[in-house]
């Protein structure tokens, strides 16, 4: 395990990683598309966003994320403002999830992710479609929806394991 | 059951508006605001394309800093598949380049071909002036398919601004910062292209599928048929969206046998795009177009120019009429000389003819000295009553012609 002495720049900046993670992904559009899988994506963001929402990590600054959302829509090219907007829903019901929780359980917060970014989507979707007639196709959403929902449980056992080496 | 609802109502609040320590804002002012930048954003005022304009420039040039480490990884992974496909390749572009030589030749004369008609159709004539862009983001999202080039408004490229990598066509402008802008590749949901399907010239509609290929979308019933597999499809220039003539890709069916999906496999592969050209029209006035402007514009000094050009005018008749003078002097001498020529011609073909005259008398002379040693017993009167004439009378001279042959026999 990694360990800094604990007033280190380098601790630091592992304190801050999460947040450097999530700034390189919207930069960089982390979703393995130069794979070339037809029809797979997944949105790393929504993962990253929800589990340290949920985990109400110190460093994990909501502002922040706001900018990440904001970053999001100009590379990607969706209408200003919608991917924060649903960055900011993502933090809201994790939030209320760790409000209601006494005892967090992984399997149950895996399936009220798929559960939130199934709303998330649906929201994305209907606004772009209704409001900026943007013509999307739907199984990219559901197989997008799929394939985040899967990689969820592969990143919380990496974010747990983050989150285990700043406490030791 | 009132307990289980104000939990409820706790917990709502308490992930709406409770603020910890190290956030600055609550959620519920970021939901508020990341709402009003939605509705913002969709109002076109100047001041929010500005500040859009300002955000995008920022956020590009960030991107593709952020993304060099990860497109240095692709691009070694793919350097390397190259070099092990090295060889293979350099004999199929070989064989590529042979054809496309040709090709070229007969392109230069269609486009040449091109120019004149358009400039006789409408009396202006369009250059292109392709300019060389470097993609710098290329993180295509699942849903939309586009890309950012480092060429903006500051290189005159506009919404619509065609993009071509090598000659295909890749997509268009839909965006333009100060020195970037956004192209929305012919993949996309959002892309519409007009088309003509050759052979047969049948006019479509391929809309991209949000993956790699196109698919044709609107087309007469009755014309479906006429399509064939691996016919070329380039754009119609319908709709003055794209230029007419551009490569777009070849046709390909889903089943050979149903004919319900018509694929469009595009010639160019957008996920390997470094650069493209874009393509700025300027719009050049004809040549005479260009000469009755130049006209318009010197209306002031138009007399002067008028008498300067008279004044030329009269100088180069001048000149003119002395080269013709002197041409027509040299051709009199000639002339004159050749007269004289003729003239010692003349008589000497007088002298000639009489020569052949006498000669033609000297001849019959001896034709009839010749005769009349033969015949002068029989022509000649020796006595008063015998027949004959008398000798040196033209008569006897005509006997002796006649061989002794008198005039009654």
């Amino acid at each position: 395990m990694i360990r800094f002495p604990k007033k280190n720049y380098l601790f630091k900046i592992y304190t801050w990683l999460p947040m450097l993670v999530l700034f390189i992904s919207v930069f960089n559009e982390f979703d393995f598309n130069y794979l070339n899988i037809d029809y797979f994506s997944f949105n790393f963001p929504y993962i990253l966003v929800f589990y340290f929402a949920l985990k109400e990590y110190q460093r994990f600054d909501y502002f922040l994320v706001f900018i990440a959302g904001l970053v999001n829509d100009t590379v990607v090219g969706l209408p200003l403002g919608l991917s924060s907007f649903s960055y900011i829903l993502i933090c809201i019901f994790a939030s209320y999830l760790r409000n209601i929780t006494i005892s967090p359980n992984l399997i149950k917060d895996w399936f009220y992710f798929l559960f939130i970014i199934s709303l998330i989507n649906s929201l994305n979707y209907s606004i772009l479609f209704l409001f900026f007639s943007y013509e999307l196709n739907i199984t990219l959403f559901i197989v997008n929806n799929f394939f985040t929902f899967l990689f969820y449980i592969i990143f919380s056992t990496f974010f747990k394991r983050f989150l285990k080496s700043l406490n030791d | 059951m009132a307990s289980s609802r104000d939990d409820f109502v706790i917990a709502i609040r308490s992930a709406f508006l409770k603020k910890s320590t190290k956030q600055k804002f609550s959620l519920l002012t970021l939901v508020f605001f990341s709402i009003f930048i939605i509705v913002l954003s969709s109002f076109d005022l100047k001041a929010i394309r500005f500040t859009k304009s300002i955000i995008k420039e920022i956020v590009y040039r960030s991107s593709f800093i952020v993304s060099i480490p990860e497109n240095l990884i692709i691009s070694t992974y793919l350097n390397l598949n190259e070099y092990t496909n090295y060889y293979k390749e350099y004999k199929n572009t070989k064989e590529e380049l042979d054809e496309l030589k040709s090709e070229n030749i007969s392109t230069k004369i269609i486009r040449s071909e091109n120019e004149e008609l358009k400039s006789l159709i409408d009396g202006y004539s369009f250059t292109s002036n392709k300019i060389l862009a470097k993609v710098i983001v290329d993180h295509e999202s699942p849903f939309l398919r586009s890309i950012i080039i480092n060429k903006g408004s500051k290189e005159k490229i506009k919404i619509g601004t065609n993009i071509y990598d090598r000659s295909y066509l890749v997509g268009r402008v839909i965006e333009v910062n100060y020195t970037t802008s956004r192209v929305l590749l012919l993949t996309d949901l959002n892309s519409n292209i007009p088309i003509s399907i050759t052979p047969g010239n049948t006019q479509a509609i391929v809309a991209g599928n949000g993956d790699k290929r196109g698919q044709i979308k609107y087309i007469k019933s009755e014309l479906i048929n006429k399509i064939k597999s691996e016919s070329i499809a380039y754009t119609s220039g319908t709709g003055s969206i794209f230029k007419s003539g551009i490569p777009v890709g070849i046709v390909k069916f889903e089943d050979e046998n149903s004919r319900d999906k018509i694929f469009i496999d595009f010639y160019s592969d957008f996920t390997q795009l470094k650069y493209v050209f874009a393509e700025i029209d300027a719009m050049i006035p004809a040549s005479n177009e260009i000469k009755s402007n130049n006209q318009t514009q010197n209306t002031p000094n138009t007399e002067q120019i008028k008498l300067d050009l008279i004044s030329d005018e009269l100088q180069i008749l001048q000149e003119s009429n002395l080269k013709f003078l002197e041409e027509n002097q040299e051709l009199n001498t000639v002339s004159n000389e050749l007269n004289k020529q003729i003239e010692i011609l003349k008589i000497e073909n007088d002298y000639q003819k009489k020569i052949i005259n006498q000669h033609d008398l000297d001849k019959q002379e001896l034709e009839f000295l010749r005769l009349n040693l033969i015949y002068s017993s029989k022509c000649q009167s020796k006595k008063l009553f015998s027949k004959g004439y008398k000798i040196g009378t033209p008569e006897y001279k005509k006997c002796i012609m006649r061989k002794g042959e008198l005039a009654n026999d």
